[in-house]
């Protein structure tokens, strides 16, 4: 929302600097995003009013004048008289006419912020021609290039131009989110009366804004008009009225001056007024042209709000159509649609150059239609921007009133037709609030009185009656967000100024916060992994469909969604290894010839659309991938890399886990992009709980994300991880020394590694006695034809006793010979 | 594939030939005899040019398809026991090791995350993990957001086609720690709860804004708590987080889910300034803030004449970048070990 601060001065002195203003607007009304001083654009631009005129005496199209700049302007060649010689092009030129003139050394308004020009003296066609005498574009005003400006406001010679127009003024952006709730801080008077608030000033709204003046008295001329409102649930009100003989022309400059200040580009007299009390209050107003619209209606001439019946175009002032369905407002003759209410007005009756009659229209319409209407038709105009936010009803006769009687003097109108008004019954005054000071101090920290807060809200135009503690706030009209006592708290809070609250911590019992078991877990996966070499990734959540394909995973598991940034960012991720995965290939590329790269975060499937709360589930995943460039040669299977990582994980952890084999490939999204001749299921190996799985990838994946031959990874459940783990065991020391030996076992090369291993651990658990402890570690697997050789090293304590060499082989001799039975292995 | 030019038949033919006895059938598509058809062309008369040029690419594509269709299949790799701890026949010495320790590192957010859950653990804070995928209700409606409120434009949004949306801020979870702790309330132990997650928004990326990052949402309601609280919270964390006195400042806000809002500001810590010499105060804008709006408690069924409470939302990344000086925020997600690997 652009302020700005001359126009507030009109409703309310600032005494303090501009800094001091713009810091105090921060912090009690709204985050400043910009200031901009207009003023030092027209440095040196002086009234001047053309002596002579005489064509010159080599071209057709130029003037050369002698001016009067009261002689204030220095430096500048004089004739006797002290006037200065300029020669200009425009057409409406002429004798004791009073001009802007930029002097030399003056920079040209429009150019300043992009390319300065800075004006001299210079011949043109032989004449010498002192800086220029300017239009409305080079002064940064308007459009119009077609002439000079005529000073129409009285003024000397030698006048500061920016001083006559307000354009020695600085202009405040406020972030219009802080005015979401504040449809009055759209309008300069709104943001004044806060201005005003905040200095703890008092701020009296104008007499017209106030209530009605009873100035609208009908002319000579009657025009024919009905006004219905077919809408009440949406338009609360309707106000229009005709006014006939208007002559269309330019504004006048200042208020050119005011609207171009606050972005608006000045269009004609007729249009200016509307744009220029809607940034004034807030309320937009719309006019017709009533013979336009007379001729788009069947019997006479009907002004009808309604919403659309199934299916409307509108053709908009913007030169684009609105395709329009129910249930949005349009404004309608009999006969058609023509223009959106609230948003845009129509082509087909847009006021113009020959425009003899207007309708002037002022309504309230649903906020919330407004908007819908808005975003469906990608229509963001300044009326959305303030209707949207809910705009009082109660102001549309005042504004409508000021509206008629400012066309009336720029434009030479007068009322033709009555004032129509039509309220829906939703349209009452403002609730009063009541509170008590206690409610108000007791959510700011703070111990006011409350005729202290009387006043802070009276100064914003607020009616309080006190009585004792107890406070009944009435608001003024425009303050439709006054609704509950927080929002009274809030106005408080604000006018006092938060700074000034009390800092300090709240009270609390010693009762110790829980740690959140999930999350702590999860920093210690991390710890363990880093500590093991492997780098931490975080990878965006959404991926491409295309990586979904590469890997197997069907799109049509994933949630797809239907406005992305790109198609990179398109699927919820089914799991996170195809992400780690996109990332191998650039990190081998810039010189990482092997690592770890893990994740811990977030998938989600439609096969498990919903949990409890009718939401998606959420699985929390760990995910580790290990890759080595090719060129290191790596000659192992990269499935024992990846495992090692699993291993030292289950290790720290404190569990152990099983691996199974898979048959066939599983059909799950997280099981696509493993190979499964080369991947296992992993499980908790006491309470046998699903943990995840590990593995090789499928060469296509390998292909496809150009992988190395050296690639695999897993992925796990950390929350079923996390169900698995136990708190550290300890076993008691023994006070007798220990001893190990070594066993070589036979087997086919068909016998897995876990069925043998296991078989000894039920052996040895057969075999010994409470008080022997063991302990069995793999020491090499060697594998020639069709036999595999195992070693284990067994170690073995006794809390009792020292063990004896002769102990120790006869248990190994047991144990072999029990394997011998079960699994036909041979002790070598 | 028949060609008609007799060029590129001939040379389709050895190319395939070829590929039989590669190793590495991609290497294929880098024979220099292919290479050589193309410069051929600039010598054939102009009217040949095209034909033969869509010959060319026809071959390409041909060769490409038989690359891929030559997949190495892993049945010719040796049979793997996923049992064991590691391959046959691996002397000691070859086995599968962990890289070396000082080559790991965590991700930065991660790390910070930890210890900012830590200060507000030690504030007596509970943390309660946010959610990646939500539904319109508590990602607004909870929130006091009415459906078409012009509120909900300053939240761009992803959403599924099912309507559910990813949500842009850690509140989505407020009225579920709401609801969840408010037995405690009765009590007469405050509700004193972070939400760390991550969050998203439908922005494009440049140095300073990702659509993907890291909030911490965090709530305090009991009786008698007050916007002074709220200030005097923040400021002691991040005091403790940055390790040095902050000056701060609030400036109103909107937000439907609070009243009063702020926005919530601190002076650039000087030991972060790098270089900086100016003497006024460098405002950086960290959080949005408030009291929480009396809906949004009646939604969780707490009364809002008997409990008030404050809440806020700060962002993680942005903390992270100004703590380590990090020029580009699009790193953190980039998985670039050059980066990653700056964090042990």
């Amino acid at each position: 929302m652009k302020i700005s601060v001359n126009w507030v001065k009109q409703f309310t002195d600032v005494d303090i600097p501009i800094d001091e203003l713009v810091e105090k607007i921060g912090r009690q009304l709204g985050a400043v995003e910009e200031v901009i001083d207009v003023g030092k654009k027209y440095q040196g631009i002086v009234v001047a009013k053309v002596v002579t005129c005489e064509k010159h005496a080599d071209a057709d199209k130029l003037s050369v004048c002698m001016i009067d700049d009261g002689g204030v302007t220095p430096d500048v060649s004089r004739n006797e008289q002290g006037y200065v010689q300029v020669v200009c092009g425009a057409p409406n030129v002429r004798e004791g006419l009073n001009v802007a003139w930029l002097p030399p050394g003056s920079t040209v308004p429009n150019s300043y912020d992009k390319d300065p020009f800075v004006l001299e003296a210079r011949e043109l066609r032989g004449v010498i021609s002192n800086g220029m005498i300017a239009s409305s574009k080079e002064l940064a005003i308007g459009d119009d290039h077609g002439g000079i400006v005529e000073i129409d406001i009285e003024a000397v010679p030698g006048t500061d131009f920016a001083k006559l127009y307000e354009l020695n003024d600085y202009i405040i952006d406020i972030e219009n989110k802080m005015f979401t709730h504040r449809p009055d801080c759209f309008g300069v008077l709104g943001v004044a009366r806060e201005i005003a608030g905040i200095q703890g000033v008092e701020f009296k709204s104008p007499d017209w804004y106030q209530s009605p003046l009873d100035r609208i008295k009908p002319g000579k001329t009657r025009l024919e008009l009905t006004v219905k409102n077919e809408a009440p649930e949406l338009v609360p009100r309707f106000m229009a009225v005709a006014l006939a003989d208007v002559t269309i022309k330019p504004s006048p400059l200042i208020i050119q001056s005011y609207l171009s200040r606050v972005g608006l580009k000045p269009i004609s007299n007729i249009v200016d007024v509307t744009n220029y009390l809607m940034m004034l209050t807030g309320q937009p107003i719309h006019a017709y042209d009533y013979d336009k619209v007379k001729a788009l209606s069947r019997e006479g001439v009907t002004l009808i709000a309604r919403v659309v019946k199934t299916k409307e175009d509108v053709d908009l002032l913007n030169g684009k159509t609105a395709e329009l369905e129910n249930p949005a407002i349009v404004i309608a003759t009999d006969v058609q649609a023509i223009g959106v209410a609230g948003v845009m007005g129509g082509a087909d009756t847009e006021v113009g150059e020959n425009t003899k009659n207007i309708i002037l229209e002022c309504a309230t319409f649903d906020m919330y239609s407004i908007r819908r209407t808005s975003m469906k038709n990608g229509l963001f105009t300044d009326a959305v921007t303030r209707f949207n936010k809910g705009q009082s009803p109660l102001q549309n006769d005042v504004v409508l009133e000021e509206a008629v009687a400012t066309i009336q003097y720029v434009s030479g109108a007068h009322v033709a037709s009555d004032v129509f008004d039509i309220k829906s019954s939703a349209v009452t005054q403002l609730k009063t609030v009541e509170l008590t000071a206690e409610f108000v101090n007791a959510r700011l920290g703070l111990s006011l009185e409350p005729g202290t807060m009387a006043k802070l809200l009276e100064n914003v135009e607020f009616s309080i009656e006190i009585r004792g503690d107890a406070l009944k706030a009435t608001p003024p009209y425009w303050r439709t967000d006054i609704e509950i006592k927080e929002d009274i708290v809030e106005e408080i809070g604000r006018l006092y100024g938060f700074d000034k609250l009390p800092m300090v911590l709240p009270k609390q019992s010693i009762t110790p916060a829980k740690r959140n078991l999930l999350l702590s877990f999860k920093s210690k996966l991390r710890d363990i992994l880093s500590e093991a070499g492997a780098n931490e990734v975080l990878t965006y959540s959404f991926v491409h469909g295309k990586l979904l394909d590469k890997v197997g995973q069907e799109r049509g598991t994933s949630f797809r969604l239907s406005n992305a940034l790109s198609p990179d960012l398109q699927y919820y991720r089914l799991s996170l290894i195809p992400s780690l995965l996109d990332k191998v290939h650039a990190n081998i590329k810039a010189g990482y010839d092997e690592f770890a790269l893990y994740e811990v975060n977030k998938t989600h499937n439609k096969p498990h659309a919903t949990d409890d709360e009718g939401v998606p589930k959420e699985f929390t995943m760990l995910a580790l991938a290990i890759a080595a460039n090719d060129k290191l040669n790596k000659t192992s299977a990269p499935y024992y890399s990846a495992r090692k990582y699993l291993d030292t994980l289950a290790a720290r952890l404190g569990f152990e886990l099983k691996y199974e084999p898979l048959d066939a490939e599983p059909d799950f999204p997280i099981t696509r992009p493993y190979d499964h001749t080369r991947s296992a299921l992993v499980y908790e190996a006491t309470t046998n709980d699903f943990i995840g799985l590990i593995g090789e990838f499928k060469s296509s994946v390998k292909k496809s994300l150009k992988l190395p031959s050296h690639s695999a990874g897993f992925e796990l459940d950390a929350e079923a991880l996390l169900k698995v783990c136990r708190p550290q065991k300890y076993k008691a020391l023994s006070k007798y020394p220990g001893t190990h030996q070594d066993m070589s076992l036979k087997v086919s090369k068909d016998m897995s590694y876990h069925q043998l291993y296991s078989e000894l651990q039920t052996g040895l658990r057969a075999l010994a006695d409470d008080n022997l402890q063991t302990e069995l570690t793999p020491l090499d697997i060697y594998q020639k034809g069709d036999a595999k050789h195992f070693t284990f090293r067994l170690y073995a304590v006794h809390h009792q006793k020292t063990l004896q060499a002769v102990e120790i082989n006869d248990l190994l001799d047991k144990l072999a010979a029990a394997t011998n039975e079960t699994l036909g292995s041979v002790r070598i | 594939m028949p060609y008609q030019n007799s060029r590129i038949s001939e040379v389709a033919e050895l190319l395939k030939k070829r590929l039989e006895g590669l190793e590495n059938k991609a290497d294929i598509l880098k024979a220099v005899e292919l290479r050589a058809l193309y410069s051929e062309i600039t010598t054939l008369p102009a009217e040949e040019r095209a034909s033969f040029g869509l010959e060319i690419n026809q071959l390409k594509s041909e060769l490409e398809e038989l690359v891929n269709s030559h997949e190495p299949d892993s049945a010719k790799l040796d049979h793997i026991d996923v049992t064991a701890p590691y391959d046959v026949n691996s002397p000691a010495g070859k086995r599968p090791q962990l890289l070396s320790s000082e080559l790991g590192s965590r991700h930065p957010l991660m790390t910070e995350m930890d210890v900012i859950l830590d200060i507000f653990y030690r504030m007596g804070f509970d943390a309660v993990e946010s959610r990646q995928i939500d539904d319109d209700y508590h990602m607004f409606g909870s929130l006091n957001f009415p459906e078409d409120h012009p509120a909900r434009d300053d939240y761009d949004t992803f959403m599924t086609e099912e309507g559910l949306i990813a949500p842009a801020h850690t509140s989505t979870m407020q009225n579920r720690v709401l609801k969840q702790f408010k037995d405690g309330l009765e009590k007469g132990q405050d509700i004193r709860v972070v939400i760390p997650g991550r969050v998203f928004r439908n922005e494009d990326l440049d140095a300073t804004h990702e659509h993907t990052f890291y909030q911490l949402e965090g709530v305090y309601v009991g009786k008698g708590i007050h916007a002074g609280h709220l200030i005097a919270t923040l400021k002691t964390f991040l005091e403790t987080y940055y390790k040095q006195d902050l000056k701060v400042k609030t400036q109103p806000y909107y937000f439907p889910f609070t009243e009063p809002s702020f926005e919530f500001a601190i002076s650039r810590p000087e030991s972060l300034r790098k270089g900086d010499n100016r003497t006024e105060d460098d405002w950086l804008e960290l959080l949005g803030c408030g009291m929480v709006h009396p809906n949004v408690l009646k939604e969780a069924g707490i009364d809002p004449e008997i409990y008030t409470g404050f809440a806020w939302g700060v962002g993680i990344d942005r903390l992270v970048l100004m703590k380590y000086g990090i020029e580009d925020i699009r790193h953190f997600e980039s998985a670039k070990l050059e980066f990653l690997r700056q964090f042990k």
